[in-house]
């Protein structure tokens, strides 16, 4: 029944994949933060922001 | 019968129908009947859910030329399948929809939330294990485990790539359990949590003001960075940041409005009803499309599972105590999962307003279920290398 082949490339997956995604994450992330940074709000927008 | 056939031949033409009728069409016309009982009564993605009922339907009455394959007399359906599905533009078109519907900041004000959607992703990977383990070939196994992408799109475009003949039981069990995230998310994060844990306060943060010119560019940071890791990805998460552009430039309104009501009506009502046209019984009616359901229900417990625990996780090292509730929110089902668990935090503390966090997360679940389809659309063909 268990596909043995599947289960080693799904952990094998699995395995790449998870860790892959977190570390494109994080780029994305420290990428946000200084675009964040980098364009601040003016003061007009905070005021249309809020409403 | 035969007989009279013979002898009237007009007969069969005539008769073609009753006479190819079997017991599974019928079965295939009740199911058909309850996606669209779903989708009327209870609002269950209706949307998607009513005509991919109805193509079922069509696809098996017998003899439909709704699904003919007979060269010169191609079933619309047929033709909507090769011209949609199969060269994954629908998927696509759809994206664009979603992306220029899409607001990202609560995302870009607090971009780590990103993290809980990435931990939320947990459940396509385990449930490719789980496909695995009850018999699936590895491809067809993380097609099935990306109905845990909670991401209808991302699920067509990878089953229509690597497991087209399981392409319309796959799109009816992320549809469905995506509509059914208020039936299936609370008693996992219930059994998860304790009362306490539910209870957290996370506070308002205040609506720190993002500028247009962040929202502007943010799709095509995200575009390149995840295009350079998995190019692969690029049709996916490219249109979905194409939409958002078009929405946060301002400059094209027309085209964002038209993305986000025109363009997303008429190629949901063609992606719906083409998926359902695939349903033929041979096709349907097997015990591999039973345990997809099955496994399909086991990715969105393991989503909801991964987010949970490692909000967890995150308190044991953060001095700020997070609701571990909102790492359920990290999956694509947008913005029902984020209003379930804000819904859950005000039943335990009617004062315990946790919406503006659990939504943010949420918005992050569209970003990472696209960067988890790409890595799943990139390592498919290397791991079968």
């Amino acid at each position: 029944m268990m596909n043995y082949d599947a289960l080693v490339k799904s952990l094998e997956m699995m395995g790449i994949a998870l860790p892959t995604m977190f570390l494109v994450i994080l780029v994305f992330i420290g990428a946000t933060k200084m675009l964040h940074k980098a364009f601040p709000a003016p003061a007009e927008e905070e005021g249309e922001d809020e409403d | 019968m035969d007989a009279l056939i013979q002898q009237y031949p007009w007969l069969n033409e005539l008769l073609m129908g009753f006479l190819g009728l079997t017991w599974k069409h019928v079965v295939m016309w009740l199911v058909g009947a309850l996606l669209i009982y779903l989708a009327v009564k209870h609002d269950y993605e209706p949307v998607l859910l009513l005509p991919i009922g109805f193509g079922a339907v069509l696809a098996n009455i017998p003899h439909s030329s709704a699904v003919s394959q007979v060269v010169n007399e191609e079933g619309f359906l047929w033709v909507l399948y090769q011209g949609g599905i199969a060269n994954e533009l629908f998927p696509v078109l759809i994206f664009i929809a979603i992306g220029a519907m899409c607001d990202f900041t609560p995302l870009i004000r607090r971009p780590s939330v990103m993290l809980f959607a990435a931990a939320a992703q947990f459940g396509i990977f385990a449930t490719a294990v789980g496909a695995s383990l009850v018999g699936f070939k590895f491809e067809h196994a993380a097609s099935i485990g990306i109905i845990g992408a909670a991401d209808g799109p991302t699920t067509i475009y990878v089953a229509s790539r690597f497991a087209v003949d399981l392409l319309g039981p796959l799109a009816v069990a992320a549809y469905s359990y995506m509509s059914l995230v208020p039936v299936i998310q609370p008693p996992v994060v219930r059994a998860l949590t304790t009362a306490n844990e539910r209870k957290i306060k996370m506070g308002f943060t205040g609506e720190e003001p993002v500028s247009q010119t962040t929202k502007f560019l943010f799709p095509i940071m995200i575009t390149l960075i995840a295009g350079i890791v998995a190019p692969i990805s690029v049709a996916l998460i490219g249109s979905l940041m194409f939409g958002n552009l078009l929405k946060e430039s301002g400059v094209v309104e027309n085209l964002s409005n038209a993305a986000q009501n025109e363009l997303a009506n008429l190629v949901t009502l063609l992606l719906g009803i083409t998926i359902g046209g695939t349903m033929s019984a041979e096709r349907f009616l097997t015990f591999d499309v039973f345990l997809i359901m099955a496994l399909g229900a086991v990715a969105f417990v393991f989503d909801t599972a991964g987010g949970i625990l490692f909000a967890k996780l995150l308190n044991l090292f953060s001095p700020t105590k997070i609701n571990p509730m909102i790492g359920a929110c990290g999956i694509s089902a947008f913005p029902m999962s984020g209003r379930v668990i804000a819904k859950m935090a005000l039943k335990e503390d009617p004062t315990n307003f946790i919406i503006q966090h659990a939504i943010g997360v949420n918005v992050a679940g569209q970003v990472a279920s696209v960067v988890a389809g790409g890595l799943v659309l990139a390592l498919i063909p290397a791991l079968l290398k």
